[in-house]
């Protein structure tokens, strides 16, 4: 029996899964106005003086694009199992954490990115200078992947069950605390005027690591989850 | 080379050689928990000379050092179990790593306590944002996040073996509190206990330190084979052995 080039394969599952989410628009919208809603209630919460609102703007913008692509994360694989299509996935010949990978790109693709795209605006409301908003960008590019990918091993982890929302969170913050430490590291030593560029590097060692481990660990975890 | 360690270890790990093993130890783990844990809190509270910086307030440390030891050794433990679950599928593994996690969770909120009661006179706080303090706090998440998931399955094995997995990820943040004062120059003190090499702190007080720490390991080993005894006896309980001990006990 022959089967479809890797490549293709790839490319087929990708293209699925970025059609399904524009078919649903409005579900990628929800992430963005989600974190706009929890940026604006900082100023209310804490009082609205441009100089505090400064001090914490990197790292607010960090935690509020956390707890958006979180509430984001347990949609990932729901629909998936809904329809069997997931086990359809399983049992292809391609290997399966290839096609998690894909996946993977797809929900960082439709979540992550918009929230990125409008990651400076969150900061320029909490009045982070524009010098700094370039290493908050980078900062975003190499730790929401990171993020994605560790979500994804723990959403395969919780396939099987029916209430995962608040176990999710329970799980993957934890796991998130090195993520966040390095990304506000960054961004805070910007806005002091000190060298960035070293907690940069942990977070892009980081995701090279979790590009090879996750998409492994994550097929390993779903065959976990579902087949008992 | 005699082959009966081998044997006498894959014959343990069935539930019923296990459950009755269990049954003979634990006593004696708890008697011994408690002659040591005695000696080591007469010799911490009443022999151990008051510290010259810190007075008598230091002595919390005979509870919360050990404490501190054991949520880290427990991690190592119950990830280590974890992994022989997944891979052999040992039953008797996936029931020790799970029921090691509450054990766990609960000497790391001892830690947590005993270390915030500590630093409340020492370092005029209950709670700062130091390294060690904070990872030790991740810590009990984690633990927290295995029981989660063990139980938020319907088929418990099942359950099982993803909070193996579950366990097995957060390794990770085992070396982070351990060399947490190493790394971050923050409020917690450096470690002072060393294996190798002499330690930087008095045998008046070492001793003490390191019969508590037999006591916990007791203690852990007495607390985990009950747990196990009765999680064996719940998960096993349509097996026949199940069944005859019921019987037994029925009747007695």
């Amino acid at each position: 029996m022959s089967h479809a080039p890797l490549a293709s394969a790839c490319a087929a599952v990708l293209r699925r899964d970025l059609t399904l989410a524009w078919r649903r628009r409005g579900d990628i919208v929800m992430p963005v106005l989600y974190a706009l809603i929890v940026i604006t209630l900082f100023p209310f919460a804490l009082g609205p003086e441009d100089a505090l609102l400064q001090r914490i703007a990197g790292g607010a913008v960090l935690v509020t694009m956390l707890l958006a692509m979180l509430l984001a994360l347990d949609a990932m694989f729901r629909s998936d199992i809904d329809d069997g299509s997931l086990e359809q996935l399983m049992l292809s010949p391609q290997p399966l954490a290839l096609m998690l990978g894909m996946k993977i790109l797809a929900h960082w693709i439709t979540t992550a990115l918009p929230l990125i795209v409008i990651a400076p605006l969150l900061a320029g409301m909490l009045h982070l200078p524009t010098a700094v908003m370039p290493v908050l960008v980078y900062a975003l590019l190499l730790s929401t992947p990171l993020l994605s990918l560790l979500g994804a091993v723990l959403v395969a982890l919780t396939a099987g069950t029916r209430r995962s929302g608040m176990l999710l969170a329970l799980m993957l913050l934890p796991l998130c605390v090195p993520v966040v430490i390095f990304a506000a590291g960054a961004v805070a030593a910007a806005q002091q005027g000190l060298p960035w560029l070293a907690p940069i590097a942990w977070l892009g060692a980081a995701l090279v690591m979790a590009l090879v481990l996750a998409p492994l660990a994550c097929a390993t975890a779903l065959r976990i989850a579902l087949d008992a | 080379m005699a082959n009966w360690i081998p044997l006498w270890v894959h014959k343990l790990s069935s539930p019923p050689n296990f459950y009755r093993f269990a049954g003979i130890v634990r006593p004696w783990a708890l008697a011994l928990a408690l002659i040591t844990g005695v000696i080591a809190l007469y010799g911490g509270l009443v022999l151990a000379p008051a510290d010259y910086q810190q007075g008598d307030a230091y002595r919390i440390i005979f509870i919360h050092v050990p404490c501190a030891w054991m949520s880290l050794f427990i991690y190592g433990l119950m990830a280590v179990a974890s992994f022989i679950s997944l891979v052999w599928r040992i039953k008797l593994a996936e029931v020790v790593a799970m029921e090691s996690a509450p054990i766990g969770a609960a000497f790391t909120f001892i830690t947590l306590v005993t270390g915030s009661l500590w630093g409340k006179p020492m370092w005029g706080t209950w709670w700062t944002w130091d390294a060690r303090l904070t990872s030790e706090l991740v810590l009990l998440f984690l633990y927290m996040g295995v029981i989660g998931l063990y139980h938020s399955f319907e088929d418990r094995r099942q359950g099982a073996r993803a909070a193996a997995f579950l366990a097995i990820i957060g390794i990770i943040n085992v070396p982070i509190v351990h060399f947490s004062v190493n790394w971050w120059n923050t409020l917690h003190q450096g470690s002072t206990v060393r294996i190798l090499g002499p330690s930087k702190i008095s045998t008046d007080m070492l001793w003490p330190l390191l019969t508590m720490m037999a006591a916990t390991k007791f203690y852990y080993i007495a607390s985990l084979f009950g747990r196990v005894r009765t999680d064996l006896l719940s998960m096993e309980s349509g097996k026949d052995w199940v069944r005859q001990i019921a019987e037994r006990e029925g009747r007695a």
